[in-house]
């Protein structure tokens, strides 16, 4: 018998055993389509948190320092300076600070509120991001240390700052809504009734569920006596050169702040603390998390591959009576030992296949829909070594256990497998 | 001589309390072209007989040569030749593949034969004829009664040309009619020059074969030739 004849028995008997057939098939379905939806939705939300991470966090170190014994104006102003001598490390520093009050933006015709909870909610209660508006106290690097490029004009300068002039940048979410397709350079703006001239506008930050980065006016850190009630600029976002600049520069702030507020005998800092750290350990934080949820993910993955291969073992198992029966028939007339192995193995192989196929197919429709659902992402695919690894992993399964009966009744003598009941 | 057994013993639990003989010492020679019939009661080891005499199982002890050739030495794949080209089996429960439908399951030999998809439905559809199915050929077996599924077990038998056919109580499920029918096909077989082995429990049917070998407690009792009228 020849391997084309041995084909057409296989799929002549997948044909005619279409509810055995189909059974099997649902355990690789089930097992695979399952395992692919799980670990892409995982994968997905983890290259999510990562790209935020990674945009947020470039090189970016987020410095907090404060002065128990003055209003911190001082302590603000020596940490600026340190950081203006760390130029060849550092590219900026800007307060990392927004005000705190309500405030209602005014264009010509248009209003919008910040910290307004109420407009943020849509009718299902779900929060839109992108309508957090926030007044951000910035330097001149205010868009280079979170990552914003200008669209059109500038950023305030250090003269507007010195003489707190009421100029503002806006992020592209507030232009849009205030002016649309218009420049909105030289226009003019209110904060709470105070009249603000544009400078410029930054281009979008284009990250889904982060919404709220495009949200934001710029205006001078100088406002924040006036209209943050004298709080005190504790924190700051600097921005280092690279990754060796950043790791370097981190260090040296670290020293710099230990130096403005020694400890004492006792082990106290009575004159004020501070504090250093940079999104890239979170990022790598966030790796070592990742890689966690991932092993988690694929145990659950892994144990549901094993009910589905159960399931197929199940079926293939129930079935072996009366298979036996049918190989004591074809050994009678003459089917040779491999023959007959040769036809269960490619059954099992293409009915295991086709379930694997079909899982696969489910498992990325699935994935594209969670991928929408959970992730808002438009075109999430499944990757190719998970859709690969479950494959095979059912295949091989299935294949084991289809094999079993031929492997257990082709040796028996005829008669002893013709009377199996 | 076509089929030669020595001594042959079929023995189950071998040494236990529960030993069965169900073959005990038999020696039996049937020469080429003999319609003989082997009778005995139930457990009289008629069945295990055939299942030795067809390679469907082995022997405990004993000697069997099938034209000349020692049976007890071969591999499982000779066997396999064996039983698909020197032997036709015809069962009491037809034994066909319910998922097959008659022709399919007539080609069955023939492909595990090797023989080309291009002759073998013809070969397939001849045998049927011969039985008279040929109008059946794509009933499954379900589709069927019992005297059709028996005309294409035979068919099948009869599908390779083996120079032997064993036949297991071939009528055992049959009206008395179909019965009939499936017997006169046999002796057409036999008139061609086939050796048939018929194994049955009732004389009447036993009255049919040339020859009557009878088996008791799994030993020959008695053996002789007789006269039969088959007009």
């Amino acid at each position: 018998m020849n391997l084309l004849q041995a084909f057409k028995m296989a799929f002549k008997s997948i044909a005619m055993k279409k509810t055995r057939s189909f059974l099997t098939m649902l355990g690789i379905i089930i097992g695979v389509a399952s395992v692919v939806i799980m670990v892409s939705v995982l994968q997905g939300q983890n290259r999510k948190n990562m790209e935020y991470w990674e945009k947020m966090g470039d090189n970016k170190i987020n410095v907090s320092c404060y002065s128990y014994m003055d209003s911190n104006d001082a302590t603000a102003q020596k940490l600026y300076d340190y950081c203006l001598t760390l130029n060849d490390l550092i590219l900026g520093i800007t307060p990392n600070v927004e005000v705190g009050e309500q405030v209602t933006i005014r264009s010509e015709s248009k209003t919008l509120k910040t910290n307004d909870w109420d407009s943020m909610q849509d009718s299902n209660g779900m929060i839109d991001w992108t309508k957090q508006y926030s007044i951000k106290l910035g330097s001149e690097y205010y868009g280079l240390c979170n990552n914003l490029t200008l669209g059109g004009g500038r950023e305030v300068n250090y003269l507007e700052i010195e003489k707190t002039l009421p100029v503002c940048v806006l992020g592209y979410n507030v232009k849009d809504i205030l002016f649309g397709y218009t420049d909105p350079i030289g226009e003019s703006i209110t904060l709470n009734g105070q009249p603000f001239q544009v400078v410029g506008w930054y281009n979008p930050i284009g990250m889904e569920n982060y919404g709220e980065w495009d949200s934001v006016v710029v205006i001078p850190y100088s406002f924040n006596r006036a209209l943050n009630k004298n709080q005190q600029i504790t924190d700051y976002v600097v921005k280092g050169r690279d990754a060796q600049s950043t790791v370097e520069a981190m260090t040296k702030l670290k020293v710099f702040i230990n130096g403005m507020f020694p400890t004492d005998v006792d082990g106290n800092k009575p004159f004020g603390d501070g504090n250093v750290s940079s999104n890239t350990s979170y990022v790598q934080e966030m790796e070592n998390q990742n890689m966690m949820q991932t092993l988690v993910m694929g145990a659950i993955a892994g144990i549901s591959l094993l009910v589905g291969g159960i399931g197929i073992m199940n079926i293939m198992l129930v079935t072996v009576t009366e298979r036996t029966r049918e190989i004591g028939i074809r050994k009678a007339i003459g089917a040779e030992r491999a023959s007959i192995i040769t036809q269960f193995l490619i059954e099992a192989a293409v009915i295991c296949s086709i379930g694997g196929l079909i899982g696969i197919g489910i498992g990325t429709v699935g994935t594209l829909i969670a991928g929408k659902m959970i992730l808002q992402e438009s075109s999430m695919l499944p990757s190719t070594f998970i859709t690969v690894g479950a494959f095979l992993f059912s295949v091989v399964l299935g294949v084991i256990f289809g094999m079993y009966p031929a492997i257990k009744a082709s040796g028996l003598q005829p008669v002893v497998a013709l009377r199996a009941d | 001589m076509l089929i030669d057994i020595q001594s042959l013993y079929k023995i189950y639990n071998e040494g236990k309390e529960s030993e069965v003989r169900a073959l005990d010492g038999v020696s039996l020679q049937i020469e080429k072209g003999e319609f003989v019939a082997i009778v005995g009661q139930s457990g009289s080891g008629k069945s295990t007989m055939m299942n030795v005499l067809g390679c469907l199982d082995i022997p405990t002890y004993g000697d069997y040569f099938l034209d000349g050739t020692d049976v007890t030495s071969l591999t499982d794949k000779q066997l396999a030749h064996v039983r698909n080209k020197e032997i036709g089996f015809i069962f009491q429960g037809y034994n066909l593949i319910q998922e097959l439908d008659a022709l399919e399951n007539v080609t069955l030999p023939l492909i595990y034969q090797g023989i080309s998809v291009f002759d073998r439905e013809d070969i397939a559809m001849e045998a049927l004829a011969k039985v008279g199915m040929d109008d059946r050929a794509h009933h499954r077996p379900n589709e069927m009664s019992g005297g059709q599924q028996q005309r294409v077990a035979i068919a099948r038998a009869i599908a390779t040309k083996p120079p032997i056919i064993m036949a297991d109580e071939p009528t055992g499920a049959l009206d008395s009619k179909t019965g009939k029918h499936v017997l006169e096909i046999l002796r057409d077989l036999y008139r061609s020059g086939t050796t048939i082995l018929l194994i049955t429990h009732d004389d009447g049917i036993a009255a049919t074969a040339k020859r009557v070998v009878r088996l008791s407690d799994g030993r020959i009792i008695a053996d002789h030739p007789q006269e039969v009228d088959w007009e």
